[in-house]
């Protein structure tokens, strides 16, 4: 378990060579109102500016008292006071928590440093940012990435209920625990999180599966193990039901309308991080 | 338990081949452990069942390599012994009697005999008890009726070595039937030589009990029967037991301190058991031969010692003639032509006589005085030989001492009034000493004493001119011979002294004395060094007593009186077993024996074979189990094929690269200029000289025109020197001296032009004063020239920079150099440039630098003494290079000076700097 100093450096320096992350326009319909100014024109309480009427603005929008004291008519635009919420999980699985080589970082601690990453940027673009499943509600501001990285590190729940409010998920996992369980979890989320994204890491032994001669395979965490006679033998088929289990998760999110967005451990992390950006970004575009 | 030709000494292991089947059954169900690893993504393998293929069983081939190891323990620990000769043929009853033939010709198989001895018992049962019986005489001779267990029979035969004397059969039999011992088998392990007494003895134990014999007669030559001095050396003869075909064998004369002076070879014809091997050897290293040997074997009776006796006689000198001129008298040429191998004592006769000498020569004295003459005739009658050479005054005034009247004058042949031409030598009789001597054909001889003719006079010529005129008559008084040489024994009467026969028969003429008999009252000769068995010279053991000189004579070494050198009252004589014995070999075995062969003999343990055997099999069983379990994986075959090919590759290259090093190195130093130095075995100051001369390399490089290459230890007594123009040499805190042969080759580099830059590197110590401490130790023999201080304005402090001093690390230090000014024009060596130089200010460490370039060492005076000791090796290496230009520029002045003594504008002064 690496510490919040090392998760929240790393997460900074990966955020850092990242675009500053812009919720596409549509994705605004969807969010509540909140409380924070978001320094730019939208629909708020506090005034933000005065602008010349455009033959594209409605009539109702004329503020009548401005255009009164002179011959041009101005629409009266209030500072957007709008945020969307973003609840991220990691799977606290011990399979996940796991590397196949020494000299990597375990799948848990690459996701949560990606996911940290996007969270910040998404706190600097005034998003609200929290724990899916934890005490704590979302929060904006400065200190919502650190409370947020105290939260990842702290083991969050293993099974997970819907937010009270509406946000959007993302989900890091292996999501090897079959995808029944998961259509059943990500269908319990659904009532109040509609859209989501499924941060699929993975590990790239899992891909290879590099295993020769005669081999007992444990599951790690549990007692669960399996000796394959030849594990060579056992490749082809073991590769083939992972692509099945990709081709299944494609299929879990195309019923649901969620995003997979797939990376693995020995690929350079802003791949992974820039991917899930793009999706976050623009998965309310996709839907509408 | 025999089977076939195996017998197992411990049979009960063999049960737990019974075993096998269950260790077969356990393996069988027993498939090999599997690697673990971890993999989250198992679940998805869930539903899949076709892959549980594991193999439950163990594949065949490793059962079957399990098993074979297995059986191999069990066979092993079963102790099997290969022999095929060993075991009891027919049933036996009673104790093994083991004869073992452990006399001087035994030492040349003996470990093969000692294996026989050891493998009697293999195969007999555990408590057969064994007899041993040597047949070589001892003082105290072990009874054979001592009764020996297995071990005990080992362990005796180990301790055993070859005696260096003859067996003694029939001694050996007569003490057998005296212990009433009645063995039921004997082996007999004979050396397969002298059937004299062993066909006897065979006969006599086949009667006493079944007889099995193993014969190991020695392969190569037994002995060195003799030596015979030849014209130009020694002829040494060897024996050999079994004539069978041509083998040529090496003799080396060896002197005292082992070392080989030459080596010849001896030829054995097929069908021949005789062999020489010829030696020509000028007589200096005749004398200094101490023993011959047989090139390769260790055996007592291949060695020869040779004694005082045929080497160094003690001859004394008595002249007539007192001349002023010593290269012109006729004691010159006999002192000349005897000293390398004999003792020669002057003085006058009476006391010689009283000295006892082999031979005393007599040269052209005419009377001798009726006492010396009565002492002299005794003398010769107990044994010596007298020699005499004529000259004008024998010729003129004679006395009876001659071996033959001779006629009142003497005969010139070939003068002015003669009419006869010189006379050169005739053939020598064949009865004559000299025979088999080379007659020279340039030797004429111009004036003799002619004896008178008579019945005896043919009798007594040993040598005579092609006219048949004697020229050496002897006659043989008692025990003793007197010699007569006809001519004088300088060149002023013929050529004979200028010739090398001369020498030839001096020394047969003196050998004709008492030097080949010891007189017989002569008194004990005590034994000083001894022949073992293995032919090894070592101190007398105790059993090694004193003996009677007539017994020298035809003495058969025994254990008191083994072969080796007894010194007795006239000097060392050898007892050599080749002399006596000859042995033929044995073919005619009792009828009804087992002979057995070489191989029958032999046993081989196979125990350790077989168990080595499984171990092996463990291991690849081992190696497959790995590879079965994947995790083999990492050494692939390239990497394994490799370190293959590349630990060929250094084993391979390594010898070929010490070998080709020592040609580079000469090669390279002819190639280019390069500065060298003599290791003085300190790592520390050999790495000190190296970082020296580096930084005197590379300054040299920086500032001169002298571009050195990388400096080289050189090792004064193998490497190449002439190639270095300079040499470097410090002495380490305890200098330990160079090698004679180190000294002598520095020396011949000297003279030949290099120059040596000694550094004592005293310097530095507190109180020092003496620039040479410890160099007379570590160079005692250099050549070294008379030595004095660095003069002002020697060439040495402008050969390149104007020096005032010669600092190193330490200042003030002085510098001796080869004194050129006094010493004489003909010993100036290298055109008077000096070609030592010795110091002791520690240059090289003031030179040294590190591999940045950087100086090692700090320095007296800072950093402007260390550029003064670099300024100071550059002039040094410009003036070692430029000889004596720079000394002639120096001198430009003078010379300009001089050829200006003319010319009024010649008295301008100028400066020159070279």
């Amino acid at each position: 378990m690496m510490p919040l100093a090392t998760l929240r450096a790393e997460a900074d320096n990966l955020a850092r060579q990242l675009p500053a992350a812009l919720l596409s326009a549509d994705a605004a319909d969807i969010v509540h109102p909140g409380a924070a100014g978001r320094r730019r024109a939208g629909s708020g309480e506090d005034f933000w500016q005065y602008r010349r009427y455009a033959q594209t603005d409605a009539a109702d929008q004329i503020d009548w008292r401005r255009s009164a004291r002179g011959d041009e008519y101005f629409v009266r635009e209030t500072e957007l006071e709008t945020a969307r919420s973003v609840l991220f999980w990691a799977d606290p699985l011990a399979g996940f928590d796991w590397s196949g080589h020494g000299d990597r970082k375990t799948k848990a601690a690459h996701a949560k440093i990606i996911m940290l990453a996007l969270a910040t940027l998404l706190g600097k673009a005034g998003e609200r940012i929290g724990i899916l499943g934890g005490h704590r509600g979302p929060s904006v501001g400065k200190s919502a990435a650190s409370r947020l990285g105290e939260d990842l590190l702290a083991r969050p729940t293993r099974e997970l209920s819907a937010p009270k409010t509406r946000a959007i998920a993302v989900l890091a996992s292996d999501f090897y625990e079959g995808v029944e369980t998961w259509t059943a979890r990500i269908a319990r989320l659904t009532t109040t999180c509609d859209r989501g994204v499924l941060f699929v890491v993975t590990d790239p032994v899992e891909h290879e599966f590099p295993f020769q001669g005669r081999t007992r395979l444990h599951l790690p965490g549990t007692a669960t193990s399996r000796l394959l006679g030849r594990a060579e033998a056992a490749r082809d088929i073991y590769l083939s039901k992972l692509d099945d289990h990709a081709r299944d998760l494609d299929q879990l999110t195309g019923q649901t309308g969620w995003a997979v967005v797939r990376w693995r451990t020995d690929m350079p992390p802003l791949r992974g991080a820039a991917a899930l950006l793009r999706a976050v970004e623009q998965f309310g575009a996709r839907t509408t | 338990m025999t089977i076939g030709p195996l017998l197992f000494l411990a049979p009960l292991a063999l049960t737990a081949l019974l075993a096998l089947p269950i260790v077969w059954w356990v393996l069988r169900a027993t498939p090999p452990s599997p690697k673990h690893a971890e993999l989250p993504s198992l679940r998805l393998l869930d539903g899949v069942e076709a892959l549980d293929e594991t193999p439950t069983r163990t594949p065949w081939w490793i059962l079957l390599l399990r098993l074979a190891a297995a059986a191999l323990v069990i066979l092993g620990l079963a102790l099997p012994v290969y022999a095929p000769g060993a075991g009891p043929t027919e049933p036996e009853h009673g104790p093994v009697l083991v004869v073992l033939d452990d006399g001087w010709a035994s030492a040349a198989r003996w470990s093969e005999l000692r294996n026989a001895a050891s493998a009697t018992l293999d195969g007999a049962p555990a408590d057969t008890a064994a007899h041993l019986l040597l047949t070589a005489p001892r003082t105290l001779n072990i009874d054979p009726s001592q009764r020996l267990s297995r071990i005990e029979l080992d362990s005796r035969i180990k301790s055993l070595d070859p005696r260096p004397w003859p067996v003694d059969r029939a001694g050996a039999l007569a003490r057998l039937k005296e212990s009433g011992l009645q063995p039921g088998r004997i082996v007999w392990l004979s050396d397969g030589l002298d059937p004299d007494s062993g066909d006897p003895f065979g006969e006599a134990l086949r009667e006493i009990a079944p007889l099995t014999i193993y014969a190991a007669p020695p392969r190569g030559p037994a002995a060195i029967t003799g030596l015979l001095g030849s014209a130009s050396g020694v002829e040494v003869s060897l024996y050999r037991a079994k004539a069978d075909s041509e083998a040529s064998h090496f003799v080396s004369a060896l002197t005292l301190d082992g070392s080989a002076l030459a080596t010849a070879t001896a030829d054995f014809s097929a069908g021949s058991t005789e062999a020489i091997a010829r030696f020509d050897l000028p007589p200096a290293a005749l004398a200094r031969i101490a023993r011959f040997q047989v090139t390769g074997t260790s055996n007592a009776g291949t060695v020869w010692l040779w004694d005082s006796a045929a080497r160094s006689r003690r001859i004394g000198l008595v002249s007539g003639d007192r001349t002023a001129q010593p290269l012109l008298s006729d004691m010159h040429y006999i002192r000349r032509a005897l000293a390398p191998f004999s003792t020669i004592h002057e003085g006058d006769l009476i006391s010689l006589i009283e000295g006892d000498p082999d031979a005393i020569i007599l040269t052209d004295i005419g009377q001798i005085d009726l006492e010396a003459q009565t002492a002299l005739i005794a003398w010769i009658e107990a044994g010596g030989a007298l020699i005499r050479f004529a000259g004008p005054r024998l010729a003129a005034r004679g006395d009876e001492l001659v071996p033959t009247p001779l006629r009142r004058a003497s005969r010139a042949i070939g003068g002015a009034l003669t009419w006869e031409d010189p006379q050169p030598l005739g053939p020598f009789p064949t009865t004559s000493p000299f025979a088999g001597l080379a007659v020279p054909d340039n030797v004429t001889i111009r004036q003799q004493v002619l004896a008178r003719p008579g019945p005896d006079l043919a009798r007594r010529t040993w040598a005579r001119l092609a006219d048949g005129s004697p020229l050496v008559t002897a006659d043989k008084r008692g025990a003793g011979m007197l010699v007569l040489f006809h001519v004088t024994a300088g060149p002023d009467w013929s050529d004979l002294p200028y010739s090398g026969v001369f020498v030839d028969m001096l020394r047969r003429a003196i050998a004709a004395g008492k030097g080949e008999a010891a007189a017989a009252t002569d008194g004990l000769y005590v034994p000083t060094r001894t022949l073992n068995g293995y032919g090894q010279l070592e101190p007398p053991g105790a059993d090694a007593a004193p003996l009677q000189a007539d017994a020298l004579a035809d003495l058969v070494p025994s254990q008191t009186h083994p072969p080796g050198l007894y010194q007795g009252p006239s000097g060392a004589r050898a007892v050599n077993i080749g002399a006596t014995q000859q042995p033929p070999a044995m073919t005619n075995w009792p009828a009804g024996a087992r002979l057995l062969g070489d191989s029958e003999a032999q046993t081989e343990r196979l125990g350790g074979w077989l168990l080595s055997g499984a171990a092996l099999l463990l291991l690849i069983d081992l190696l497959v189990a790995l590879g079965v379990a994947g995790r083999l994986r990492r050494f692939q075959p390239q990497s394994a094929a490799a370190a293959i090919v590349l630990l060929a590759l250094t084993l391979g290259t390594t010898g070929l690269a010490e070998a080709q090093s020592s040609t580079d190195k000469a090669t390279e130093a002819a190639l280019g200029l390069r500065l060298a130095y003599i290791e003085t075995g300190d790592p520390d100051i050999d790495r000190t000289m190296r970082a020296g001369l580096e930084g005197l390399s590379l300054t040299l490089f920086n500032r001169s025109s002298v571009e050195p290459d990388k400096p080289h230890a050189v090792d004064p007594e193998t490497d190449a020197l002439d190639v270095y123009p300079l040499i470097f040499l410090t002495l380490p805190d305890t200098p330990a001296p160079l090698s004679p042969l180190a000294i002598s080759r520095l020396n011949a580099y000297m003279r030949s032009g290099g120059a040596i830059f000694i550094d004592t590197r005293r310097g530095g110590m507190i109180g020092a004063t003496d620039t040479f401490e410890g160099l007379n130790t570590a160079l005692a023999g250099l050549d070294t020239p008379p030595l004095t201080p660095v003069p002002r304005d020697h060439v040495l402090s402008r050969s390149f920079y104007l020096l005032d001093d010669f600092p190193g690390r330490y200042s003030g230090r002085r510098l001796w150099i080869e004194e050129t000014g006094s010493a004489k024009q003909t010993e100036r060596r290298g055109d008077g440039v000096s070609r030592l130089f010795v110091g002791d200010a520690d240059y090289l460490a003031a030179w040294a630098i590190d591999s940045n370039r950087r100086p090692l060492f700090s320095v007296d005076g800072g950093e402007t003494q260390r550029e003064m000791a670099s300024r100071f090796g550059v002039n040094l290496v410009i003036y070692v290079l430029t000889g004596n230009y720079k000394e002639d520029q120096v001198h430009i002045p003078a010379l300009l000076d001089r050829l200006g003594e003319d010319n009024p504008a010649g008295s301008r002064r100028r400066e020159v700097i070279p």
